[in-house]
């Protein structure tokens, strides 16, 4: 009966149980699959794809249930279209949801078959003025339980997780930056033994300058190009013949800005210029380098003509190609490249929630619940005062917010006492006094595995009249977002999709 | 431990031994109450290891890449990453190890204790195991109840309950002194927010698991519950289970029996066991039956 060594390891030390570590029917141990969809409208691409999240209880049946991810699979890739434009600032909602739907035709799926996944707009295109209107179009069609909006950091951390990076530092015990240069923009996030620990946005993408190939005439160019074409005093306009010389002192400058923001050189004014959102930290040493996006692959490939796509797009490849960038830093090869965000966001964005859950029924799925996230120093040092604390940033919170629904995050004991709940789930109550008395649900997201007695006590000193949501292991941080889709496994946990919109240390 | 009687004895050899009058009782007196004063001993500075978190701590030295070995110790509770020194283990190892192995001796030869007893509130029986010795050896008898006892639980503990919970130390008194309370409170916390009934709680002393079978016969609840001391091993001796079962009866399968194992703060948090048992119970209640037949 030991005869996967898996259960002996873990109970061999309990004297009443020889070895119950098979389900003794025969059955695997439980098994669900969850469809996720991942659609990436990007500054030049739009893709799709479809996964499957297999989710398993690895837990022998003498344990409390410990549900985890323990496969996730492409089971569909979209073909790549050109992001469709009905202007250079405004894309076309109505061609994007027919292309949507086109795909999700040939994949053989219908909107409903999707349990989650993650619509995002993606680099420059997210500025661009009816962004908002075409997720909200889409966020209808594309299932029930799917992500409308997320930040260039979070955009890198998906990329970085979509090819691999984060696994593969997680593996090698390395710290990796990926680089996910686009049309528009430049995500990059940094991992660390599988975390991420860094993230930064620039202004360096392929289409930032547009070429009509048949007339060799500049067509776009972006405001950040713009001043980058005064500053350095290029002869580069709209309208004005190509000039690849020219073209290869812009993107010499970005290859620069690169060799600067991963610490190869000294950071400039350029880099200052470039910055989206925040530089990156560099108070770690990266080991490794990936890239992916779009750009990735004019890295490698040698074109037969240098404005084939219309951009500028392969001169920045040959110049990274021929930079410090692949000379000074170990490459990693991706698993994926034009790919790794549409990949990221259909199977990466996806959690689930520990296994002992609190969930009143048919509450769920909930989207966009801003989080409310007390500080350590706050939970231990002024653990009696956190009811005032918890009302305090709630009504701050009201001041800054109409949304009504929001979710207290607390970090609670590793293996706190009976009292310890009683204690803290009073003091909850007392804080959110104002949720309590509204029709919307009380929603607690604790880090340690504390929820399903948390919910319980909470519902006792509540007498079982008001809707409760409280899930654990799950960390989240002041200002993030957080989707709850409907319960899997029996209810024994709950999808979630956590929105890094900051991502600060 | 060496009693203040052969210390004393020990001592007055060694004074004879170095040649100092057997009658110079001023002397005598001085040696031992240096020696016995504990506040002569310096032990404060002493680490305790057995407080190191194992999973915290890399012995290796001048590892390759010190990051990644310690996130693949945070996986495991096993004696990886102590190096060594030639073929053997690291003194500071081979102590741990028997160090723990002391807290697991302790965990099983030590009792619970009667203030632990007395503060709950809990009636406590014995089964016809005499002392520990027995205890280990005839399993058997850690089963079962004198008719003296049996009569002694109908007369003071409730008949017929939907769910009657009792403690039992089984292989580890440590492990119930920790946690048997918080998960008792939280089980009672749960099934009471379901509407269901639990009877006064009591404490069964030299307990083998299928005593909850002779508790079944003798009191009719519905349901039984043990929370029981697990036999510790190197990583805690503080893990504690609980087993139920629906209506157990003397020589049921062993199979009729649902278990929650694991329960200390390194594995299921106790209350976080307890919230998670009401519900296990109150399905029990529901199909009316336990183990492998109870569909979870």
């Amino acid at each position: 009966m030991f005869l996967d060594g898996k259960g002996a390891k873990k109970y061999g030390k309990n004297p009443y149980f020889l070895a119950p570590f098979l389900n003794l029917k025969g059955e695997d141990y439980m098994k669900e699959d969850i469809l996720s969809v991942g659609i990436d409208i990007g500054t030049s691409t739009t893709q799709l794809v479809f996964s499957n999240i297999t989710i398993e209880n690895r837990a022998s049946i003498v344990s409390v249930p410990m549900i985890s991810i323990v496969d996730k699979k492409v089971i569909y890739r979209s073909e790549i279209y050109f992001t469709p434009l009905l202007s250079v600032t405004e894309i076309d909602a109505i061609t994007i949801r027919k292309i949507i739907e086109k795909e999700y035709e040939k994949a053989g799926i219908k909107p409903e078959d999707v349990d989650t996944g993650a619509v995002i707009i993606t680099g420059e295109t997210a500025r661009k003025k009816n962004a908002s209107e075409v997720l909200k179009s889409l966020s209808g069609f594309a299932g029930e339980f799917v992500v409308a909006t997320a930040g260039p950091d979070l955009e890198g951390i998906i990329a970085g997780k979509g090819a691999g990076v984060s696994e593969f530092s997680k593996e090698k015990g390395v710290i990796v930056a990926n680089l996910d240069i686009g049309g528009g923009t430049t995500n990059i996030s940094v991992f660390k033994n599988g975390d991420v620990i860094d993230t930064a946005c620039l202004d360096i993408g392929g289409r930032l300058i547009k070429i009509n190939q048949k007339s060799k005439e500049i067509t776009y160019i972006s405001e950040k190009m713009e001043r980058l074409v005064e500053k350095l005093g290029l002869n580069i306009s709209i309208g004005s013949k190509v000039d690849k010389n020219e073209l290869k002192k812009i993107t010499n400058i970005m290859v620069d800005v690169l060799e600067e923001v991963v610490g190869i050189k000294e950071p400039s004014e350029e880099l200052e210029l470039l910055i989206t959102n925040h530089d990156l930290r560099r108070d770690y040493e990266i080991e490794y380098i990936s890239f992916t996006g779009g750009v990735a692959d004019c890295i490698s490939n040698q074109p037969e003509n240098w404005f084939q796509f219309e951009d500028i797009g392969f001169l920045l490849g040959k110049g990274i190609r021929d930079s410090k960038l692949t000379e000074k830093k170990s490459i990693f090869k991706p698993d994926e490249t034009i790919r790794a965000t549409v990949v990221g966001a259909g199977s990466h964005t996806t959690d689930i929630s520990g296994s002992t859950i609190d969930v009143s029924q048919d509450i769920l799925p909930m989207k966009n619940v801003p989080i409310l996230k007390l500080t350590e120093e706050e939970e231990n040092i002024n653990f009696n005062k956190i009811d005032k604390i918890i009302a305090n940033k709630l009504k701050w919170f009201r001041l800054e917010n109409d949304k009504q629904l929001v979710a207290l995050a607390i970090k609670g004991l590793r293996s706190g006492s009976f009292k310890y709940i009683q204690d803290i789930s009073k003091l909850i109550i007392k804080g959110m006094e104002e949720i309590i008395n509204s029709d919307d649900p009380l929603i607690v997201i604790v880090e340690n595995d504390m929820a399903k007695v948390l919910g319980q006590t909470l519902k006792t000193q509540l007498n079982n009249n008001k809707d409760i949501v409280c899930i654990d292991s799950i960390k989240v941080s002041d200002g993030d977002y957080i989707d709850i889709g409907k319960p899997l496994a029996e209810g024994k946990v709950v999808p979630v999709i956590i929105k890094t919109l900051l991502f600060n240390n | 431990m060496v009693t203040e009687q052969e210390l004393k004895s020990l001592i007055e050899q060694v004074m004879k031994d170095m040649g100092v009058n057997e009658k110079d009782n001023f002397k005598k007196e001085q040696v031992l109450e240096k020696v016995l004063n504990k506040n002569q001993y310096d032990d404060e500075n002493i680490v305790d290891i057995t407080a190191i978190d194992l999973k915290k701590q890399l012995l290796v030295e001048k590892p390759e890449n010190k990051d990644a070995y310690l996130k693949l110790k945070e996986s495991t509770p096993a004696r990886v990453g102590i190096s060594r020194a030639g073929a053997r283990y690291k003194t500071e190892t081979l102590l741990r190890f028997r160090a723990d192995h002391a807290v697991a001796m302790d965990a099983v030869f030590t009792y619970v204790s009667d203030e632990f007893l007395k503060e709950w509130g809990l009636l406590s029986v014995n089964t016809k195991c005499e002392d520990k010795d027995e205890y280990l050896t005839r399993p058997d008898l850690g089963r079962k109840f004198d008719q003296e006892t049996i009569e002694l639980l109908k007369e003071k503990c409730d008949m017929n309950s939907q769910v009657q919970i009792y403690i039992s130390d089984g292989l580890s008194s440590t492990a119930i002194e920790t946690n048997a309370k918080d998960t008792y409170d939280a089980i009672v916390q749960g099934l009471n927010n379901y509407g269901i009934k639990v009877g006064k709680p009591f404490f069964v002393k030299h307990g083998r698991v299928p005593a909850m079978d002779a508790i079944g016969e003798a009191l009719n609840p519905e349901v039984v519950v043990v929370l029981i001391g697990e036999r510790p091993g190197l990583a805690t001796g503080e893990s504690m289970s609980c087993y139920m079962a629906y209506r157990p009866t003397v020589g049921m399968p062993e199979s009729n029996r649902t278990v929650i194992s694991n329960i200390h703060k390194g594995g299921t948090p106790s209350v976080e066991a307890g919230a998670h048992i009401a519900d296990v119970i109150k399905a029990i209640l529901e199909q009316k039956a336990s183990g492998l037949n109870l569909k979870l």
